[in-house]
Formats: C-alpha cells, sequence, structure tokens
C-alpha cells in the first residue's frame, strides 16, 4: 500500500476538485425545519437494538458504515474508500480520513472493530448480527486499515456491509453513554441527535463538521402520528412536509396536485400467500399451479393496491443483486378455465355445492393471515379467496394478530395449507432470501422455508453461490434456482412493494431509495 | 372515615396484586413472546435463545412474578423488554397526557351531561328532550374513530380552527377531550334524566310539590341529592372506560397517551411495560372506587359506611 | 292499567319496537332479502357509489354494501343481544348477592370485581380468543364478560340504598324473607336504571365488536358485521364516505331501536305506577 505523507494535500486537492465539480448549487437554499410524520416510534436508535423502519430512518442519517447502497442498489464507497480481497475469508478495507464522530473522537479502524465486537460479541448479540450471515469480526491493520472477516467464504459480504443497519459508532460515546446511547446515538453521519420525546418526535440537526457533502437544512423533526387520515391532513395543511406511509387511495389526487410531489420506487419487499407443499392437497404442483391461475394479479394490483405496489414477477423483487424475472404472467396467467382443467388432471370434480371434491374430501385450504403487518395483507388475502371459490377451492381464512401468526408460522408443524407473508431482502443479495426461503434444512425453526420446499438440485446451488465470492458465477446459479423454482411454485407472488413518500412540492432534492430503509436526507432542501 | 379510607387502600394492595397475577399469566397463555416478536422474522432461533437468558425470560412463572413482586416492593418497575428502558420513565412520559385527556373528557362529559339530562327530566318530551335525547344517540352510536377524522375534516381541514393532532397546547386538547367525551355525555344525559325522573316521581318529592315548595328547592334538595346516587356509580364508572377506552382517541388524535403504549406492549408482549401501565390504571381506579363510595355516605346518610 | 298497555301508548317505543322488528325480520330473511351475494367480489367495482346497480354503493372489493348490511343484521343482534343477556345475568346474580348480603362476602366479591375491571380490555379479548378461536360467537362472550363488572356496580349501589329505604326497613322488621324481598321491593326498583343501561350497553358491545373485528378477533372474511365494515372503511373515508357511513347509520338505527324500546320499558314498568310497594 501506498505510504500516506503527502495525504493532507492529496485531501485537499481532491476537495476542492469535487467543490468544482459540484453542479452549481446556487438554486439550491439553505437551512429550515423538515417535519417528517410516520406511524410509529423507534424503539430504539441503536442499530444493535432496532433493525426496523422507523429507528432505521432516523439513525440512518445519523450513523454511516463502511459501504453503501445507491439509489441504483449499487455498492458505494462510504467510510471506507477501497477494499482488497486478502483471502476467503478476508477483505481488507481502507478508511476515510480526517472523519470524526459527532462527539468528536476520530473515526479509526478501532471504531469499526469496536463497532462489530459490540455486536457479534455482545451480550445479548446486536439485531443485526442475525442479518450478517456469516460476517465474524474485525481486525485492526493500522488507524485507517481494517481487515474484515468472515467465518467462512461469503459471496454477500460486500451488499451486507452496506446495509443500513452497519453504521459505525463512537467507541468513547459508547462506552460514556452505557443504555443512553440507545436513545442518542453517536456517529459520523450528516446529521446529529438532538432530542427524542418518546411517542412524539425525534429531532436531529444538521453537523456542521460532516466530512462529505454538509446537510442542507438545518434540522429534521421525526413525528408520530398514528392514523394514516390524520397524517394525509396534516401534509395538506403544511403541519408535515413529507408523509411516510402515505394512504394510496389519496395518491392519485396527489399526483396530479402540483402544490405536491409523490415520490416513488420499486422496493425490495415480496409479499405472497405461501402454500404448505408439504402437505395435501398442495404437495401436488399440479393443484398449485391451479391456484396461481386462479388468481387475478393485476387485479389486485390496480384495485387492492391502486398503484402503490409494483407486480411480482418472481420470489424477489427486481434491485436484488441476482434477480431473474420468472415470467409469472405467461406462465401462470390468470385463466379460470385453466385452472379447472388442472384440478381436474389432479383428479378433483366438482361437488354439489360447488367446491372441488376427491374421494369423499373438499377442496377447502385453512389459511393463516394477519392484518396490518404488510400492506392490505388482510385485503388481498380477502380478495384471492374469493377468486379460488370461482374456481370450487374454498379458503378458510383465519385473521389473527400478528403475534400468533408469526408463532404458529414461524412453528412446527404448521397446521395451515397457507399463509400470508412478506419477505425483504435486507441485504439486498439474492442468497439472503433463496437460502432462508427454499433450502430444504431452513424449515422452520431453524429457518425460513415455510413451504417445506425440498429440491436437492436447488439446495447445491444456494450453497455453492453462498461461498462463492465470484459475483458472476453467483448471479448464474441464483438463475438456475429460479428457473427450477418457476416450474414448482411453492408461492402466489402477489405483489413487490413500491417505496412512496408524499412530500409538499416546496421538499426539493429527496431521492427515494428502493431499500425502505434508506431515508437519505443529507441533500434534502427546502424551497421556502 | 379515616379508618374507612386506609382500610380500603389496604384492600387493594391484593387486587393488585392480583392483577399482576393475572396479566402476567395471561400474557404467558398468549401464542407468541415478547424476545421472538422483538428480533422478528430475521433473527436466528440461536440469537432468540440468548436474548432470552440475558433477559432472564427463560425462567418459570412463579419466578418471574415473585421476582417481579419483590422489586414493586422496592418501588422498581423493571425495563421494558422491548426498549431496556426503566418503565417508569416510559410511564412519566406517558401518563400525563393520558390524565389530562380523560379528566378533560370526564368534566366535559359530566358537566354537558347533566345538565341536558336534568333539563330533559324537568321538561320531559319538550323540543329540547327529543333534540337532546337524539343528540345523545348520535354521539352514542358512531365509533370513536370516526367521530375523531369527521371532527379533524372540519375543524382542522375545512376551518383550519384546530391542528391536526400531536399534544402540546390547549388547541390539541379540545378535539380529542369532546371526542372521547361524546359517548360520555351520551350515557350521562341518559342515566341523569332517569335518575331524576325517578326522584322527582318519588313520594316525598310529591309530599313537598303539595306542601308548597319550590319547583327549584324541590330539585337542587331532594331530587338531585337521591338521584346522584346512581349517577354517580357511572360517572366512577365512565372514567375506568374514559381511561381504558381512549385508545382508539389517542390512536385518531395521535395523542401520546398511556392507552396506546398500553396496546403496543400487548401486541409486543412485553408484560412488564404492559404490568407497569395496568398498575397505573388499576391504582387510579381503586382511587376512583374510593372517592366514589365515599361520596355514597356523603350523599346519603342512611347508605351509611360500607365495605 | 297493564305495563304493557301503558307501553303501547308510547308512540316512540312502538317505533323502536318496529324497527327492531325489521332489525329482526333482516337476519331471519337475508338470503331473500339480500339483492347480491355478499361475498360476491367484484374488485373493478370497488368503492362504487350508490346508484341503480348498487343501491348503497359498493365496499372497497366491489361488495355490495346493501346486501352486506342485511347479513351484518344478524352479527349485530347476536353481539347486542348476547352480550347484554350474559353481563346481566352475571351482574345481578353478584350484584345482589355482593349488595345484599355486605359484610366480607361483598368485600372480597367487589376486589375480584375490581381486578377484572382493571384488566385491560384487549387483553381479555385476546386470552379468549387465544382459548376459544377467533369469531364472532366468542367476541361476544369476551364482550359480555367485559360487562359484568359495571352492571355487578351498578346493582350493588342501588342494592345498597334501596336495603337501607324505610319501606324495606320496615318489610324486613316483620320478618320478610330475603329472596322475597329482593324479588318484590328491591328488583323491581333497580330494573329501570338496569334496562336503560342495558340497552346503552348494546351499543358499545356493538362498537367493542367493531374494534375487535377490526384487529382480527371477531368476524373471519367474508363474513359481514357492521362494525368491521365502519373499521375497514375509514381507510377510505375521504374519498368513499359511503363505504364507512352507510354501516354506521344502521349501527345508529339498531341502537337507536333498542334505547327506544328500552325507555318505554322503564316508563312501562315503573313500579310507583303500578301500585305495588
Amino acid at each position: 500500500m501506498r505510504t500516506f505523507a503527502s495525504r493532507p494535500l492529496i485531501g485537499l486537492l481532491v476537495l476542492g476538485l469535487a467543490v468544482a465539480l459540484v453542479p452549481s448549487a446556487d438554486a439550491q437554499k439553505r437551512g429550515g425545519t423538515l417535519t417528517i410524520v410516520r406511524p410509529t416510534d423507534p424503539v430504539s436508535l441503536d442499530p444493535n437494538l432496532e433493525t426496523t423502519a422507523p429507528g432505521a430512518w432516523v439513525y440512518f442519517n445519523m450513523l454511516e458504515g463502511l459501504l453503501t447502497l445507491d439509489e441504483k442498489m449499487q455498492v458505494k464507497p462510504a467510510l471506507a474508500t477501497a477494499y482488497e480481497v486478502m483471502s476467503p475469508t478476508k477483505v481488507r478495507f481502507k478508511l476515510r480520513s480526517g472523519v470524526k464522530f459527532h462527539d468528536g473522537t476520530p473515526f479509526n479502524a478501532e471504531a469499526v472493530k469496536f463497532t462489530f465486537d459490540r455486536a457479534l460479541k455482545g451480550t445479548p448479540p446486536a439485531r443485526w448480527a442475525s442479518l450478517a450471515g456469516s460476517l465474524s469480526h474485525a481486525e485492526v491493520v493500522d488507524d485507517l486499515t481494517v481487515d474484515v472477516v468472515t467465518k467462512e467464504p461469503y459471496g454477500p459480504i460486500l451488499r451486507t456491509l452496506a446495509m443500513y443497519c452497519m453504521g459505525i459508532v463512537s467507541p468513547t460515546a459508547v462506552q460514556k453513554m452505557g443504555a443512553d446511547f440507545s436513545r442518542a446515538p453517536v456517529g459520523t453521519g450528516p446529521f446529529k441527535f438532538v432530542e427524542w420525546k418518546t411517542n412524539t418526535h425525534v429531532i436531529i440537526e444538521r453537523n456542521p463538521d460532516y466530512w462529505g457533502d454538509k446537510a442542507l437544512v438545518d434540522r429534521v423533526i421525526f413525528k408520530v402520528v398514528p392514523e394514516e387520515g390524520a397524517r394525509m391532513i396534516a401534509l395538506q395543511t403544511g403541519d408535515a412536509d413529507m408523509v411516510l406511509f402515505p394512504s394510496p387511495a389519496q395518491l392519485p389526487t396527489l399526483r396530479k396536485d402540483s402544490k405536491f410531489t409523490v415520490h416513488e420506487t420499486t422496493g425490495i419487499r415480496v409479499v405472497f400467500a405461501g402454500l404448505h407443499a408439504g402437505q395435501p392437497p398442495l404437495d401436488d404442483v399440479r393443484v398449485r399451479s391451479a391456484l396461481l391461475h386462479a388468481v387475478d394479479r393485476q387485479a389486485i394490483l390496480d384495485n387492492i393496491m391502486e398503484g402503490s405496489a409494483g407486480p411480482a414477477r418472481g420470489v424477489l423483487a427486481p434491485g436484488v443483486f441476482g434477480y431473474k424475472d420468472m415470467q409469472l404472467e405467461s406462465r401462470y396467467p390468470f385463466d379460470r378455465s385453466r385452472a379447472k382443467a388442472l384440478l381436474t388432471q389432479a383428479g378433483w370434480t366438482p361437488g354439489p355445492d360447488g367446491i372441488m371434491q376427491k374421494g369423499g374430501q373438499r377442496l377447502s385450504l385453512s389459511w393463516l393471515a394477519a392484518r396490518g403487518r404488510y400492506p392490505k395483507d388482510g385485503e388481498i388475502t380477502e380478495a384471492i379467496q374469493a377468486m379460488f371459490k370461482e374456481v370450487g377451492v374454498e379458503a378458510r381464512v383465519q385473521v389473527l394478530e400478528w403475534a400468533a401468526v408469526f408463532q404458529q408460522v414461524r412453528g412446527n408443524p404448521l397446521n395451515h395449507h397457507m399463509f400470508t407473508l412478506g419477505w425483504v431482502t435486507s441485504n439486498a443479495d439474492a442468497d439472503y432470501s433463496l437460502f432462508a426461503l427454499f433450502h430444504s434444512k431452513q424449515v422452520p425453526p431453524s429457518g425460513w422455508n415455510t413451504s417445506r420446499y425440498a429440491n436437492a438440485r436447488v439446495d447445491a446451488l444456494v450453497e455453492q453461490a453462498r461461498r462463492s465470492l465470484n459475483q458472476t458465477e453467483r448471479e448464474k446459479l441464483y438463475g438456475e434456482v429460479q428457473d427450477i423454482l418457476a416450474k414448482e411454485m411453492v408461492w402466489i407472488p402477489v405483489y413487490t412493494t413500491k417505496e412512496i413518500i408524499a412530500t409538499r412540492a416546496s421538499v426539493k432534492g429527496f431521492h427515494i431509495h428502493p431499500v425502505e430503509y434508506n431515508l437519505a436526507l443529507g441533500k434534502t432542501w427546502l424551497d421556502k | 372515615m379515616l379508618t374507612f379510607v386506609v382500610r380500603r387502600l389496604l384492600l387493594a394492595v391484593p387486587v393488585l396484586l392480583g392483577v399482576v397475577f393475572v396479566v402476567m399469566l395471561t400474557i404467558d397463555l398468549l401464542p407468541g413472546d415478547a424476545v421472538t416478536l422483538m428480533l422478528g422474522e430475521h433473527a436466528t432461533q440461536d440469537a432468540v435463545g440468548k436474548l432470552r437468558e440475558h433477559l432472564g425470560l427463560d425462567q418459570p412463572f412463579l419466578v418471574r412474578y415473585l421476582d417481579y413482586v419483590g422489586r414493586l416492593a422496592r418501588g422498581d418497575l423493571g425495563r421494558s423488554i422491548q426498549q431496556n428502558r426503566p418503565v417508569a420513565s416510559e410511564l412519566a412520559d406517558t401518563w400525563p397526557a393520558t390524565l389530562q385527556l380523560t379528566v378533560a373528557a370526564l368534566l366535559i362529559a359530566a358537566a354537558v351531561g347533566m345538565a341536558a339530562g336534568v333539563a330533559s327530566a324537568v321538561w320531559p318530551n319538550s323540543l329540547f328532550d327529543d333534540l337532546a335525547r337524539l343528540g345523545s344517540l348520535f354521539g352514542l352510536s358512531m365509533p370513536i374513530f370516526w367521530t375523531g377524522l369527521v371532527l379533524i375534516v372540519i375543524f382542522s381541514l375545512w376551518l383550519n380552527w384546530l391542528p391536526v393532532g400531536g399534544a402540546g397546547s390547549l388547541p390539541h386538547l379540545v378535539l380529542p377531550a369532546v371526542t372521547l367525551a361524546l359517548p360520555s355525555v351520551a350515557m350521562i344525559a341518559r342515566m341523569t334524566r332517569s335518575a331524576v325522573l325517578d326522584v322527582l316521581r318519588e313520594d316525598y318529592v310529591r309530599t313537598a310539590r303539595a306542601k308548597g315548595v319550590s319547583e327549584v328547592w324541590v330539585l337542587g334538595r331532594h331530587a338531585l341529592r337521591n338521584a346522584f346516587i346512581p349517577i354517580l356509580t357511572l360517572i366512577g364508572l365512565q372514567s375506568g372506560q374514559l381511561m381504558g377506552g381512549a385508545v382508539l382517541t389517542e390512536t385518531v388524535f395521535a395523542w401520546p397517551g398511556l392507552g396506546r403504549l398500553m396496546v403496543k406492549a400487548i401486541f409486543a408482549r412485553d408484560y412488564i411495560l404492559l404490568q407497569g401501565a395496568v398498575l397505573v390504571f388499576a391504582l387510579a381506579f381503586v382511587v376512583i372506587n374510593l372517592l366514589v363510595d365515599l361520596s355514597y355516605g356523603l350523599l346519603d346518610p342512611r347508605v351509611g359506611r360500607q365495605g | 292499567m297493564g305495563a304493557w298497555a301503558r307501553f303501547r301508548r308510547n308512540r316512540l317505543a312502538l317505533i323502536g319496537l318496529a324497527l327492531i322488528v325489521v332489525l329482526a325480520i333482516s337476519a331471519a330473511l337475508a338470503p331473500w332479502l339480500a339483492p347480491y351475494d355478499p361475498a360476491r367480489q367484484s374488485l373493478i367495482e370497488k368503492r362504487a357509489k350508490p346508484g341503480a346497480k348498487y343501491l348503497l354503493g359498493a365496499d372497497e372489493f366491489g361488495r355490495d354494501i346493501l346486501s352486506r348490511v342485511i347479513y351484518g343484521s344478524r352479527v349485530a343482534l347476536l353481539v347486542g343481544v348476547l352480550s347484554v343477556t350474559i353481563a346481566l345475568v352475571g351482574g345481578l346474580l353478584m350484584g345482589t348477592t355482593a349488595g345484599y348480603a355486605g359484610g366480607w362476602f361483598d368485600a372480597v366479591l367487589m376486589r375480584g370485581i375490581d381486578i377484572l375491571l382493571a384488566f385491560p380490555y384487549l387483553l381479555l379479548a385476546l386470552a379468549i380468543v387465544a382459548v376459544l378461536g377467533p369469531g364472532a360467537l366468542n367476541t361476544t362472550i369476551a364482550v359480555g364478560i367485559w360487562g359484568v363488572p359495571a352492571v355487578t356496580r351498578i346493582v350493588r349501589g342501588s342494592v345498597l340504598a334501596l336495603r337501607e329505604t324505610e319501606y324495606v326497613g320496615a318489610a324486613r322488621a316483620l320478618g320478610a324473607p330475603a329472596p322475597a324481598l329482593l324479588r318484590r321491593h328491591i328488583l323491581p326498583n333497580i330494573v329501570p336504571s338496569l334496562v336503560v343501561y342495558a340497552t346503552l350497553f348494546m351499543a358499545n358491545a356493538i362498537l367493542l365488536e367493531a374494534a375487535l373485528s377490526f384487529l382480527g378477533l371477531g368476524v373471519q372474511p367474508p363474513t359481514a358485521s357492521w362494525g368491521l365494515m365502519v373499521s375497514t372503511g375509514r381507510d377510505v373515508l375521504l374519498v368513499a364516505p359511503h363505504v364507512a357511513t352507510v354501516p354506521g347509520l344502521a349501527i345508529m338505527v339498531a341502537v337507536l331501536a333498542f334505547n327506544l324500546v328500552g325507555d318505554g320499558l322503564r316508563d312501562a314498568l315503573d313500579p310507583r305506577l303500578r301500585g305495588a310497594v
């Protein structure tokens, strides 16, 4: 590696070039307070304790990781500037120099090691430890060089490090604040913490010492407004500048109104109706295919999701590394007669009450769903229930609270034929989903293969893809997995989420990110 | 009187312990548990097990119950499972808001309800009476989240008189308090009307009237005094319902109160936080019941001291 | 003059009774009265405004609201009547025994009631559902159990007061046995307040069922319940108000009916007018 004697000079030069190359910013205005409304309060602002959106939205702007994922889902440098693969289980990162935490202490390799140890070796381990796959620890090489070590060769390593929850924390602050750190985190980001009034609001303010492009607004207030109707009204009256989770029914009006801007992009979560393929009658691939043909996915997208979600083209979302379009529209088009024909092929005939029968047994499926866990999960279940009836399949839906659904779905055995679930590929790498959801050894409670799918070839493919560091090879392997899955569908994918945020037109410079947790406000400014 | 109060407060202790016991038992019996829910779909079995052990949640029920009661005796409400934050702080953040809302709603309900009820009883079957009864029926039948949203649309969006939600100042309190009070206004008005009507027909009232005592005197001295007992019972009950039922109001108006906290804790199976909230409610309830029973004695000397 | 004759002369009470009869007929004859299958969906016609095809409009799945309101009367009647019955029976039993017996029995029972009252309602409902399973009947039981403490307190309060009145005191002095006292002197005086409270409780019961159904503890899809219809319709209150308002009006009419009848009953049953003392 090069020596760094002339580092400060080079740094200045680079900075100067950067400033000169930045597009003329005289249209941007500095200052102001951005008010954001969303449904719930965070549990914590420390990634160790919180990996869900309410906390992530806030700490994403205060804590930064080694790498980050930009809006085009490409891995980009953040606190690390370069990397080098030393061995199949070790990657060396060069860290950015001259970066300080909000408390003034310097960012260095020690801080990285501290963050990882705290999370992976702490008692109890961090929430995000489960998302980190084979990540083991970090080793300090020198002040600005750190080695990230994995337990075994881990293909998704870069994307894992680019996750929203991998922010590096200030060791000094953690040691000084103890448990209070989770309510007032200290990182290196463009914003720093001001105050958190539980169930009311969280306030963060511009960090004037940020190493990169400084934030344009002075303050951001995250307010809690649980009722969707009230959030939309706040946007209308100007009490709020930005609404997270806006009401889908109002989006068409907002799009046409020049006082507002609707930001949207395809997300990385797929919501689906899972089929228990380990149990009759759904162990018969013809019955499963019939169910797929019975669902009018487009009608659901148009009338229930109303443009707030995109079509599900497979079990992964576009934007996830390794995604392949599984051509569901051409393989399983909405076709009731085809569905009925397949059922007949499988030995089912219409009974006296219209429900299919075989050997005295009615084609009656029990279906477990929650309401409100995923957008419109209860509604799509109800809609598909009615669609099934049209082809002679009876679905007995049980809508329960999420805790009850979670427990049953996570349990073994599963006493239902179907369940409504969503799955987000947290690190935007196919391994995260395909391994946990379809490997035969990942049946609950060890994994999330709730469908009890078992295919030896798929097992071998996902194992191989996980251990390979050759991204081209991995992509090919995942392509084959999805081809096989397409023929044996154990899911009815319903939609891919869309990340949608509604703002007043005065909010400019905001770019929405496919990963819902990546709420980047560093370039946002207010035209007021 | 003092012995009565002390005795009642002492009797409250087994009630509170009983509530804690039942709540903890119920949460245990419900499907799902705090740690699995907290860590979510993406956590490994190992992580769940470790965290549960770390928090002491894998201990048998009685051990956890006695541990909780022991700490309670020392004034320690524990730390919430979800946030590892002292329950006392969580409660301190939220109970003033609920108290504010409940008291405001109760005052509105009692004042408006009793006034309307008395007026209805004094002029039964008049236009006022009919309108009042119809109005109170309306207030009773519409779900709180519906009335709340309608009020927001009228007063925030169209008229822009009042803020949309959240807490902070008196204007913020108006809509939630009115929404929460509406069903109670109706109940209290009806109960008042019914009770006052009953008393007005009593023999001794008729006697008083026959003796030529003025109407107002009859009303004040005899009618209201005795009608007050069922009314008072109802007000006592309503306050309990207001506290518990404030959840929907708190949700619609983003009011940061105890009701919302409790529901969140129930769905997250965070029983330590839940018990803290329940204890606050239970304690408030005991105090209110005590006040109501005390006033029985004040209002109707014939009842004497009970309990 | 008999109670029934007095009731008959009360026009409002008769209107209420008529409405209840309409409700009952609607529930009983739903399959013949409803123009469409209440579960029949037509997604493309979601939130259709009231018109020729769907008289009261359509909901978010394109289901006919009129048909669902008609079928919803079944759930409303079940919830209203059954839960009130549970609450009244339980509350009367406990309230009269506590109020009349007094002493330590009263104290223990009332502390038990206090525990139940302090117990979060949502938790109670969840527990019942966890044990019995979801569905309208089990939610109704939960609502009924929830109502018992309130009725107990009201009954007990009145019993306490009446126990000490002159005429009861006189009857006791004359050696009248407790059950007769209760039946003849005390209960008739409680009934008017109870009747009024019961009718109000029915409104609450339907609304509670609405909240519970929304949380997934009540009726299961595709069954129609007015409460659930209002709850799910509130998401579109600003764009299609009829989806939530129509079932809300149905609730109001049903509640109105019970209240009118309740008032009529109270007036008709007033013991003072009956002449029995």
